[in-house]
């Protein structure tokens, strides 16, 4: 069995009293596309930063390509480009000298050529000031300055804020295309649609905790149903409770719509017996089993 | 450490030394300027400067009045407290920024990722301050005994000039230590700039009192100033051991600690 290139476990970090990360297991396999979700504060961004070595955990472990993250950090961070959330680079500098400056750590093979490639793909302008960059331009530059030395492993944190979608849709096609020339992308975010586009397997995180760890593809099939009734008494709507609602999404008058997770034919067989003026059965929007894991 | 950090972090500090070392050395210059008019009206000064207490000009390493008419009793009066004390600023406001600011300016998430160990970072870090604080006290040093030079009557030691130099290099290093310390004892990314020139302004004012109070004498012991002797035209005057093992000592205990404390930082940005 292949060694996963990253491994986490039984990862914790507190603040002070304050949970950031609890009892974390996540393994991502070498050439996947992984994307990592929560809403802020779930403890994304402290899980990548304990794996980038920014902050030191609590408890467990965490490693890549089988090296521990605190020991051997300076090898790992020769095959692993990072993009932070913030992207506020070094303002003094011109996009350039900021590229130069970073490629003269990795002392990759053809690193001028990568940087003039790159930013042609971004459209960057290498010799604008930093600090007269816009947001969405930082981005771009750090983003660029995470591929340089052509990394084995790509850890994004929300790289697309500030990105337009034209540029969304080309940086989508660059991580794709890098993925088949064996690039491993963990991808953090908070927008879903996002992560369904690109990502092969997700972990949801809540509060610090991953709750749920699935192929894209298995998390859409979800025994999970969205269910709409209306019922031709408005009295029905109101008293109507079954075992397996998972949570009631609406109920307003005679209509009712609720998440449902027990057997269709009971509930159907429950439903025969009232009367009924409309009845939809539908599959959840990966948006909606989101929200669900997190009521 | 780390050749491109080590370069990188020379030119982003170039200006900020360049500006220090012109207003240190233009303080020099200009008070050396009044040496030789000094000298010329030496009957009404010292009549003058009768009316100071004791302590006062005790403080400014003057135990004789004769000591002024000396071309390195009047330098060393007048001038090494601009050493002493804006050298020092100067090396706490960059050694407590010098490894802050990546922080607070949130470049630590590059610095901190790309293939480099905090040993190597906080190395290259550490040489930058070493550096810049040994130019600037070569620079302000050399500039002193250039106008030493120029309004002298007569010879002056140059060994003690070159004590008192190593004395004032000495203690910048040493606020430059507490500095970079201090900084890596702070948990929220944010400049400490303003704490930091307090604390040496504090250090003074406690030398400063030990000095020109009998009673406070033993409070300037907890003031790095005090271990700084300018009496430079004393014929004793010589390099103390105790103060050389004090300085050294403390500053590599300084810098040992603020080390370790960097190397299991968490860095929040």
């Amino acid at each position: 069995m292949n060694t996963p290139i990253i491994d986490i476990k039984d990862l914790s970090k507190y603040y002070g009293k304050a949970r950031g990360i609890e009892h974390v297991d996540l393994q991502v396999d070498e050439g996947e596309i992984f994307g990592f979700i929560g809403p802020n504060g779930a403890g994304k961004s402290t899980t990548i930063r304990i794996l980038m070595n920014l902050i030191f955990p609590t408890g467990g472990s965490a490693g890549i390509m089988g090296m521990d993250v605190i020991r051997e950090s300076k090898k790992i961070k020769q095959h692993v480009g990072y993009v932070p959330s913030d992207a506020n680079a070094y303002s003094s500098m011109d996009v350039f000298e900021f590229l130069s400056y970073c490629m003269h750590f990795y002392q990759p093979e053809n690193g001028s050529r990568r940087i003039t490639e790159l930013s042609e793909l971004f459209e960057l302008d290498l010799h604008r000031k930093i600090s007269d960059l816009s947001m969405g331009n930082r981005k771009k530059v750090s983003i660029v300055q995470s591929l340089l030395h052509n990394p084995k492993l790509l850890i994004l944190d929300e790289p697309t804020t500030g990105l337009d979608p034209l540029m969304q849709a080309n940086f989508f096609e660059l991580l794709r295309s890098e993925n088949r020339n064996g690039m491993t992308i963990f991808f953090s975010s908070h927008i879903l649609s996002e992560v369904q586009m690109l990502c092969k397997r997700v972990a949801i995180i809540k509060e610090g905790k991953i709750i749920k760890l699935e192929d894209i593809d298995t998390l859409r099939k979800t025994q999970l149903r969205k269910v709409n009734i209306e019922f031709g008494d408005s009295n029905n709507a109101e008293k109507f409770s079954v075992p397996g609602i998972e949570q009631v999404i609406a109920r307003i008058g005679n209509i009712l719509s609720f998440m449902y997770s027990g057997e269709i034919n009971e509930l159907v067989a429950i439903l025969a017996t009232m009367k009924i003026a409309n009845l939809t059965i539908e599959e959840p929007s990966l948006e909606e089993i989101f929200m669900h894991y997190y009521r | 450490m780390n050749r491109n950090l080590f370069f990188k972090e020379m030119r982003r500090n170039a200006l900020g030394l360049a500006i220090w070392m012109i207003v240190i050395t233009l303080l020099i210059a200009v008070t050396m300027s009044v040496y030789r008019t000094f000298l010329e009206n030496q009957s009404k000064i010292t009549g003058m400067l009768s009316l100071i207490p004791k302590g006062a000009l005790q403080f400014k390493g003057i135990s004789n009045f004769n000591d002024l008419l000396s071309v390195l009793g009047f330098y060393a009066a007048n001038n090494v407290i601009y050493m002493m004390l804006l050298g020092s600023i100067y090396a706490i406001v960059l050694s407590s920024n010098i490894l802050l600011k990546e922080e607070y300016s949130k470049t630590a998430e590059y610095l901190l990722t790309w293939p480099l160990t905090r040993t190597e970072i906080f190395l290259s870090k550490l040489a930058v301050l070493f550096i810049n604080v040994l130019l600037l006290n070569l620079v302000t040093s050399l500039a002193g005994f250039i106008c030493m030079e120029v309004v002298k009557t007569g010879p002056f030691s140059i060994k003690a000039f070159m004590i008192l130099s190593l004395n004032t290099f000495l203690l910048n290093i040493l606020f430059g230590t507490i500095g970079i310390f201090m900084s890596t004892l702070v948990r929220r990314p944010k400049p400490i700039t303003t704490f930091s020139i307090g604390l040496v302004l504090i250090l003074y004012f406690i030398y400063t009192l030990s000095k020109i109070t009998e009673s406070a004498a033993n409070i300037g012991y907890l003031s790095p100033f005090k271990f700084v002797s300018i009496d430079a035209i004393n014929p004793a005057y010589k390099l103390d051991c105790w103060h050389l093992l004090y300085f050294i000592g403390l500053s590599l205990v300084l810098t040992r600690l603020a080390y370790r404390f960097y190397k299991r930082k968490d860095i929040y940005t």
